[in-house]
């Protein structure tokens, strides 16, 4: 899922994503709440409309973005207090709050308000959060208004403590969700951690309902994921890394500022099918590439493109029993070697995880 | 390229035309004049990609303007700068080299095979103008005798025939304005004579040097001096191979309609250009 933060993803228009393949984009309730204010989205008819996308839209519960982006935002039992952008006067989201504004933008599928710790963070903290995100999603469910026509999806968090993970995907797979999502991962732990998590969280989670692991976006990471059972992701890696001059590749990536780019009359991926790729070469984006909005445009189409081709690839390969051997998707930063670590470290992962399902 | 004037209006000059860019076999556009080509950074419209384009009005929006000064790049700093990336602590003076150096060669945009090439614009008639009201702005006072300064975003450059010559065939536009000494009307009598005898030997400079077959539309200039005027359209009427004229001060243009319908330019200009104070362009 790209990121559309501000109801637009960021240099491309919908015709153009609709062209590269984008089923679903991911709108932030923080922004969106902000300005325009959700309010006006809902009397615009809702935020598909007001951005004209046909296709599906999921917004986060605006707590992440408080977290990360306000300095004294504060969270309680009641909700998250923060001083208000706008005015530095104080305001509380709250759980009842998160599902309303969420309700008011129209989104396919909502996230819960959720506490979320940062998974370097150790001690009791961790605890009272996963509690905390339980008593929440209570809330959140009584909260909702449009059940029928909008997924409220809960959010699993619990740090890296596989026991208050095991408590959490407990308690939300009881309250039969449409769909759960693997929260208070995106930040700062090591690989190893997160796989193990990931591995444990969709290993306990049910088979029939979506699994989402939230703010994962290397191509790399995405892919392990999907092998670990995991079904949705977002990231602003795309869009934001091409902003800064770098193409995303079967390589690895590619920074177009660099000077070597200045004759280079290729394309930026020789391999891909993409309009930027049919119709320019690397040095005319070397050109363009932060000094011009063009750049910027050019290269998040690609990118987009490149991460909808990654995804269609894993879905053949796994239709076709070729995951995960397919070579095509799978020549991440150039070479088998990674991939047979990769390997070596599934299996470590799933088994360390102390879940009676997984137990081999 | 061919211009047919096709309608007057009953008591003005105004006059309705058809442009037809037939430089390249497969390229049969023809487009109605007056016509606004669309100003763009680097050969793009500022936001609007190639696949975007088509949504424009066809083939009203087939012509494009650049300025080739958009693709500068230094090259005498290149190993300056590199040395500075590499050793140096100062990294924003080493980012002030960096920014310099983000260009295209001529000769990599000649091995693309030109402009058309380079930005998969090959249905569309492009039209190169030296400057840009917003990020080419040329400085009078650095002129001199042997070419015209630009204030650009990599920096002051002074372009001379030659160099403009050697841009203008390596990017094959249709139509390209030739070089002008630009002054603004508050100059004296003599510099703004002057910038009539640069400008014209310019024109023969870029006459010269001509290898592409794009069309040359001689750039008028004169400041607010009708007689200055008139005496460039006329020595820019003289030479046989321009096909247009280019105007570039619109603060003068009613000065320079006069000066190009009056019986004294001896030969009938086909198409003229006028690119006014702020940025956009039009044909009458």
């Amino acid at each position: 899922m790209p990121v559309g933060t501000q109801g637009t993803i960021k240099g491309l228009t919908t015709s153009q994503l609709e062209e590269i393949g984008c089923q679903i984009i991911l709108g932030n309730t923080y922004h969106l709440a902000l300005r325009p204010t959700s309010e006006l989205i809902d009397q615009l008819g809702g935020l598909h409309k007001f951005m004209n996308w046909p296709r599906a839209l999921l917004t986060d519960s605006g707590g992440f973005q408080m977290v990360s982006l306000l300095h004294l935002a504060d969270i309680t039992e009641k909700g998250v207090t923060f001083q208000s952008p706008v005015d530095g006067k104080p305001m509380l989201l709250t759980p009842e709050e998160s599902i309303q504004i969420q309700n008011r933008i129209g989104a396919d599928i909502i996230m819960a308000l959720d506490d979320v710790v940062k998974t370097t963070i150790t001690g009791p903290r961790i605890e009272e959060a996963m509690y905390r995100t339980l008593r929440w999603i209570d809330r959140c469910i009584a909260a909702h208004k449009r059940p029928n026509e909008q997924n409220l999806f809960g959010i699993v968090q619990g740090g890296l403590d596989p026991v208050l993970r095991d408590i959490c995907v407990k308690g939300l797979v009881d309250r039969n969700l449409p769909g759960y999502a693997i929260g208070g991962l995106a930040g700062g732990e090591d690989k190893d951690s997160f796989w193990r998590v990931v591995a444990q969280c969709t290993a306990a989670l049910p088979e029939d309902k979506p699994r989402y692991v939230m703010g994962v976006g290397y191509p790399l990471d995405i892919v392990v994921c999907s092998a670990l059972g995991a079904d949705m992701y977002d990231c602003v890696y795309p869009t934001r890394t091409a902003r800064f001059g770098t193409a995303l590749i079967p390589e690895g990536v590619l920074k177009l500022k660099h000077q070597a780019m200045a004759d280079d009359t290729r394309p930026v991926d020789p391999s891909c099918e993409c309009m930027v790729c049919k119709n320019y070469t690397r040095a005319y984006i070397h050109c363009l590439v932060t000094k011009d909005a063009m750049g910027s445009q050019l290269l998040s189409y690609h990118n987009l493109y490149y991460m909808m081709k990654l995804s269609r690839d894993l879905h053949s390969s796994i239709i076709q029993g070729r995951f995960p051997d397919s070579p095509k998707a799978m020549f991440l930063n150039g070479s088998a070697t990674r991939w047979r670590l990769l390997e070596s470290i599934f299996l470590p992962a799933v088994l360390h995880s102390r879940h009676p399902k997984i137990g081999l | 390229m061919k211009f047919a004037v096709k309608a007057w209006s009953k008591n003005g000059r105004a006059r309705v035309g058809s442009l037809h860019l037939g430089s390249c076999p497969h390229l049969s556009i023809e487009i109605e004049t007056p016509a606004l080509l669309l100003t763009t950074r680097k050969g793009l419209p500022v936001f609007i990609s190639p696949d975007l384009l088509p949504s424009l009005p066809s083939p009203d929006s087939h012509l494009l303007q650049f300025s080739p000064l958009h693709f500068i790049t230094v090259h005498g700093l290149s190993e300056y700068a590199e040395f500075f990336m590499l050793y140096s602590s100062e990294s924003s003076f080493a980012m002030g080299f960096a920014r310099s150096m983000e260009g295209l060669s001529t000769k990599t945009i000649s091995n693309i095979g030109g402009l058309h090439q380079m930005l998969g614009l090959q249905e569309y008639g492009l039209a190169a103008v030296p400057r840009d009201s917003i990020v080419c702005l040329p400085e009078h006072e650095s002129s001199n005798k042997m070419g015209t300064s630009f204030e650009t975003p990599s920096g002051r450059h002074l372009i001379k025939p030659v160099e403009y010559m050697e841009m203008i065939s390596s990017m094959k536009p249709n139509l390209y304005a030739t070089l002008a000494d630009e002054v603004p009307a508050w100059v004296s009598e003599k510099r703004n004579k002057a910038s009539v005898d640069r400008t014209v030997r310019w024109l023969d400079d870029c006459l010269k040097l001509s290898t592409t077959g794009g069309a040359v539309f001689g750039s008028i200039v004169g400041g607010s001096s009708v007689e200055e005027s008139q005496r460039c359209a006329q020595e820019v009427a003289r030479r046989n191979d321009t096909f247009g004229v280019a105007w570039n001060r619109f603060t003068t243009f009613f000065n320079h309609a006069q000066s190009i319908s009056s019986p004294n330019t001896g030969r009938a200009i086909k198409s003229q250009y006028c690119c006014d104070e702020f940025g956009s362009s039009t044909s009458t």
